[in-house]
């Protein structure tokens, strides 16, 4: 046996775990569902198969590109804010004290293991565009706040900043990448004379470009797909569902409405497979802009 | 079928990757009708007094089997999961506006066998709640509780803007306008006092009605949104709305009010008046007791009451695997004698707490008659007591939405049209006319599949 | 870019008393307020979860921080009302199992994606990649139809065990550490004759560990969090994790809007705290990377 192949077959004993898993637990049903895609399964009744259309409804369907709109609207600001501010968290806790630095991040990760039911609840209380504390906050500093959670141009940006509140994994994420940047590339850099903002580009920003990298990809897929929080803060219960607004309509909540409540499984799928190839023209746009950019001692 | 071709696919591929055939399992054993056995079930959980009662006592029915409850309320993805893998519960409880879009897909079963085999008597059951079980004129699901919408009316701001509760009513709509400036009150250039919420979009089917139209034809297949006596209750409510701010502050200001709390909309004089189902009477009684408070019918243009009805139901699974002892059951569950004994716990429970018993609003009209006579008690609140003789009465006029082979999807349609309205997006007629073919597709669709 | 040598004998973090030792107190007192004023936004959802938890029903949504009236006995209704031991110890143990499973697995298949150079490399990794695109809402039933062919859907397994065949996320995740990892090392230890399996568990799993630290603790808390899969998983109360016990509870009072939130949000501070705790205690680890070990030499 070659060295190459004997590698080659290491390779796949490595990868065998996935494999063997993806083909019992996760090929079937991707299958399955694109198969329905073309279908009008209902869950309950027999199917048929109805070609193309689908496919043809949705694209003739206005919520399917209003909720495009609002997931494509929140995943532009969401994923740059939450990696923007994350990394700056992360460089400010790398900087702290062994000591305080542990109660920081866990103070960081907290909103993250609140339950998304309290989190819901608390993002309806403080925004409110009468009696909340935001703009209670705002009339202090002058700023007549507007109505974050019942006026529709400001329901998203309103979702966006909620989000925040989850970037304690992503924090997680750069702390560990930083801790393993060479303290010396610092010290080289600043003999150099260069300065904090050329160190941070020169030597910071490749150094944990795997974890930007990883985070940017991560984050926009599951921008992309999410669901949790505006579901409980906008349809979680039936009282909500009646005002569910348009504008807080995403495109993963619909896809659940029509799977869950309208019993249109097979339009579900069809929508899960049209997000499926959305995501996917992203993801390599991304890979191919970070080729680039990305820096691995590996390789 | 298909599905079956996809659980043989699926099962094909199992073989092949484990290398090993994964026999499925059989289905519990086949219901021989007096076998001990333990019926299961979805979306019902013994929380209260009024649920374990009753729970205990159709238990006691098919005594030595018993009933397992599965504690959450229904979920459509637990549901379908189960059905889908054939082994659906004996029993599953829902929102009877939920009955229509399983029963045309045969997921439940018509309770015609049931009713005749038990003996059940119908007659029992106020016909509102029946007529909501219904479809196609057969009975899908035994009725529970019968949730009425009456009118709430803040005694204190009345008294401040000059107006008399006791006259006040729906049936005059330029008054009703009238009536709604002068109760709204802003302060600062922010709302402090919501004057009336029609509370549209969920309410619109009752306004409807108040005008004398519906949303949808009696038989439950043709929509009739772009009815102009739907339109014009539409454009009426949204107009009451607009005349207090518009929606966003509006509604942004109604989120703030601690809804179940002891400062209340009515506590803290929020609120002028509203229409709204009776269990927030039990709220308010809990907690803000001394709140003043009117409560009176819903009315119509034509000067009579209007209540419209909602509620939960039994209803079997079809391949439930002991759908005998279910019927037996279900029977048990929402007959008199377990409303009153479940009537009486709660009343002994609230004695215990030092707390006042309003009654229960049940589907059954024999369990009201003896709960309100016998087990209801005055509460040392003459406004709470006056309050529930007027939902007694208003309970007469129930009217209910009939059964849809496509509830959600009907729902939605007039839902988004109403929030577009609201939204400003759209106008009232225009909005209707597009839920309008929203609807009636998504109607048509149900009723000819299966 | 050119490789970096092996990392040199690091100096930690946080530097003692430098040459500026002026501008490193200004620093310092930059980066208190930063990091304080941060904190405030970020506990508060907590700070207001147990607040709200120690309030009468009449005043959970009074938005005041410091209850007016204090209610403790929440807490003993709720222990009281459900078996709420009983659900935390399946959480435990389900989150663990979950954990567990999927840290060492995506380990051992993200050296694969890591290490190696094969044919069919990026096809295969973009399919990893490719299963996380597809929403979850279509492939639900599907994956209950399989479980439910094995004779296991009304069990705790489904909640754990396929977590056994590595996960997207974290295969990624670690892969990208693995990368980070100097080939030389690798290249070192092969010359000394080490096999693969020795590259992988004497080097790259010590030297990655906050990536596995970091793995372990965000499935912990994903699986100790999730109500969907209990949810349709789940139908003996026995079996029930704590968030599905806590949508029983939820549900109970339900009917017409009833909801007893002062007891579901005590419930979700009892659901929160072992979290917390198991955070606190798995976060130092994050710091002791690369750059740890090779301070060890």
């Amino acid at each position: 046996m070659t060295a190459r192949r004997r590698e080659t077959w290491a390779a796949y004993g490595f990868l065998s775990p996935w494999i063997v898993g993806f083909l019992v637990f996760l090929a079937g049903p991707m299958v399955a569902s694109l198969v329905l895609s073309f279908t009008d399964y209902d869950v309950l009744t027999s199917t048929d198969f109805v070609g193309g259309e689908n496919y043809r409804m949705l694209l003739a369907d206005p919520k399917v590109r209003g909720s495009l709109a609002n997931t494509m609207f929140y995943t532009v600001l969401h994923v740059p804010l939450t990696m923007a501010v994350a990394l700056g968290l992360a460089m400010l806790l790398a900087r702290a004290g062994r000591r305080s630095a542990g109660f920081f991040r866990t103070i960081f990760y907290l909103p993250t293991i609140t339950p998304k039911v309290a989190v819901g609840v608390l993002f309806l209380l403080l925004f409110n565009g009468q009696v909340g504390l935001v703009n209670g906050v705002l009339g202090f500093l002058g700023i007549n706040g507007p109505d974050w959670t019942s006026d529709g141009a400001w329901i998203k940006p309103g979702i966006v900043l909620m989000s925040a509140w989850s970037l304690g994994s992503t924090v997680i994420i750069y702390l560990a990448a930083l801790q393993n940047v060479p303290r010396d590339l610092y010290e080289a850099a600043e003999m150099d004379g260069a300065s904090p903002w050329a160190r941070f580009r020169a030597v910071t920003v490749p150094m944990i470009s795997g974890a930007l990298f990883f985070t940017l990809i991560i984050n926009t897929i599951s921008s992309l797909q999410t669901f949790d929080e505006v579901y409980t803060a906008f349809f979680g219960s039936a009282n909500q569902q009646t005002y569910g607004n348009d504008a807080a309509l995403f495109y993963v909540i619909y896809l659940f409405q029509q799977a869950f409540q309208f019993l249109h499984m097979g339009y579900a799928s069809a929508l899960a497979w049209l997000l499926f190839l959305i995501i996917m023209l992203i993801t390599l746009v991304q890979v191919g802009l970070s080729r680039r950019f990305v820096y691995y001692e590996s390789e | 079928m298909f599905i079956r071709s996809i659980r043989a696919a699926v099962s094909a591929v199992l073989v092949v990757a484990l290398a090993a055939g994964c026999g499925g399992v059989g289905s519990s054993g086949k219901d021989s009708g007096n076998a001990t056995v333990t019926l299961t079930m979805m979306g019902f959980g013994t929380g209260d007094e009024v649920a374990q009662t009753r729970f205990d006592a159709a238990n006691a029915a098919i005594a030595p089997s018993s009933a397992k409850a599965s504690e959450g309320s229904f979920s459509a993805q637990q549901f379908l999961s189960a059905v889908a893998s054939g082994s659906p519960p004996d029993l599953v409880y829902l929102e009877r506006r939920l009955l229509g879009t399983y029963a045309v897909k045969k997921a439940i079963v018509p309770l015609t066998d049931c009713v005749e085999r038990e003996k059940i008597d119908l007659g029992q059951f106020r016909p509102a709640a029946v007529a909501e079980a219904t479809l196609g004129g057969t009975l899908y699901g035994l009725p529970e509780f019968y949730n009425n919408r009456v009118l709430m009316i803040n005694d204190t701001a009345f008294t401040e803007a000059g107006l008399d509760p006791a006259t006040f009513s729906t049936a005059d709509w330029p008054a009703l306008t009238a009536a709604t400036r002068k109760l709204t009150a802003v302060r600062g250039g922010k709302l402090a006092r919501i004057g009336f919420d029609p509370k549209i979009p969920e309410f619109l089917p009752l306004w409807a009605h108040a005008n004398g139209g519906a949303l949808v034809s009696e038989d439950g297949k043709k929509a009739q949104l772009t009815d102009p006596k739907v339109v014009e209750a539409l454009t009426f409510t949204v107009s009451l709305i607009n005349a207090q701010g518009g929606w966003a502050k509006f509604k942004s200001f109604r989120d703030s009010f601690d809804f179940f709390g002891a400062k209340n909309q009515f506590a803290t004089d929020q609120l002028g008046a509203f229409p709204m189902e009776d269990f927030y009477l039990n709220v308010l009684t809990e907690s803000s007791p001394d709140v003043k408070l009117t409560v009176a019918p819903f009315r119509g243009v034509d000067g009579q009451p209007v209540d419209w009805i909602t509620g939960n139901a039994w209803a079997i699974p079809a391949k439930s695997p002991h759908a005998a002892q279910a019927c037996k059951w279900i029977k048990t569950m929402t007959e008199s004698g377990s409303w009153i004994a479940a009537a009486k716990a709660r009343a002994a429970a609230r004695q215990a707490e030092g707390a006042p018993f309003t009654g229960l609003f049940t589907g059954n009209v024999k369990a009201d008659e003896v709960i309100f006579k016998d087990v209801v008690k005055p509460t040392g609140h003459p406004g709470f007591d006056k309050a529930v003789q007027t939902v007694l009465q208003t309970q007469q006029a129930g009217f209910s939405e009939p059964a849809l082979a496509a509830g959600e999807e009907f729902k939605a349609a007039w839902q988004d049209a109403v929030n577009r309205v609201l939204s400003g997006k759209q106008r009232p007629a225009e909005a209707l006319a597009q839920a309008q073919q929203q609807a009636q597709a998504a109607l048509d669709k149900a009723n000819s599949g299966s | 870019m050119t490789a970096l040598q092996e990392p040199q004998a690091l100096a930690p973090v946080e530097t003692g008393p430098g040459r500026h030792s002026g501008r490193r107190q200004r620093h310092r007192w930059v980066l208190w307020t930063a990091l304080s004023a941060a904190a405030v936004i970020f506990v508060y959802p907590f700070v207001w979860l147990v607040s709200a938890s120690l309030k009468p029903r009449p005043e959970v949504f009074d938005n005041a921080l410091v209850p007016r009236h204090w209610a403790p006995e929440n807490y003993a209704t709720i222990w009281s009302a459900a078996p709420v031991f009983t659900w935390l110890v399946n959480s435990v143990v389900v989150a663990l199992a979950a954990a567990a499973a999927v840290t060492v697995s995506s380990a051992i298949v993200a050296f694969g994606f890591a290490y190696f150079r094969f044919p069919g490399r990026n096809l295969l990794f973009a399919s990893v990649i490719g299963t996380m695109m597809l929403p979850g809402a279509v492939t639900m039933i599907p994956t209950y139809l399989i479980w439910n062919e094995l004779g296991l859907a009304a069990t705790q397994v489904p909640l754990w065990a396929t977590n056994l065949f590595g996960s997207a996320f974290y295969i990624f995740l670690i892969r990208q550490f693995f990368l980070g990892v100097p080939r030389e090392l690798f290249e070192a230890a092969r010359v000394d004759g080490a096999g693969y399996w020795r590259l992988f568990w004497r080097i790259a799993v010590p030297l990655c560990k906050p990536a596995l630290i970091v793995s372990f603790v965000f499935e912990l808390r994903a699986s100790w969090s999730d109500l969907l899969k209990p949810l349709i998983y789940l139908r003996d109360p026995a079996l029930f994790t704590m968030p599905r016990g806590m949508k029983s509870i939820l549900d109970q009072f339900g009917q017409a809007g009833e909801a007893r939130w002062e007891v579901v949000l005590a419930g979700a501070v009892l659901t929160t705290v072992p979290m917390i705790i198991a955070f606190f205690l798995c976060q130092r680890y994050f710091v002791e990377g690369v750059a740890t070990q090779g301070r060890k030499g």
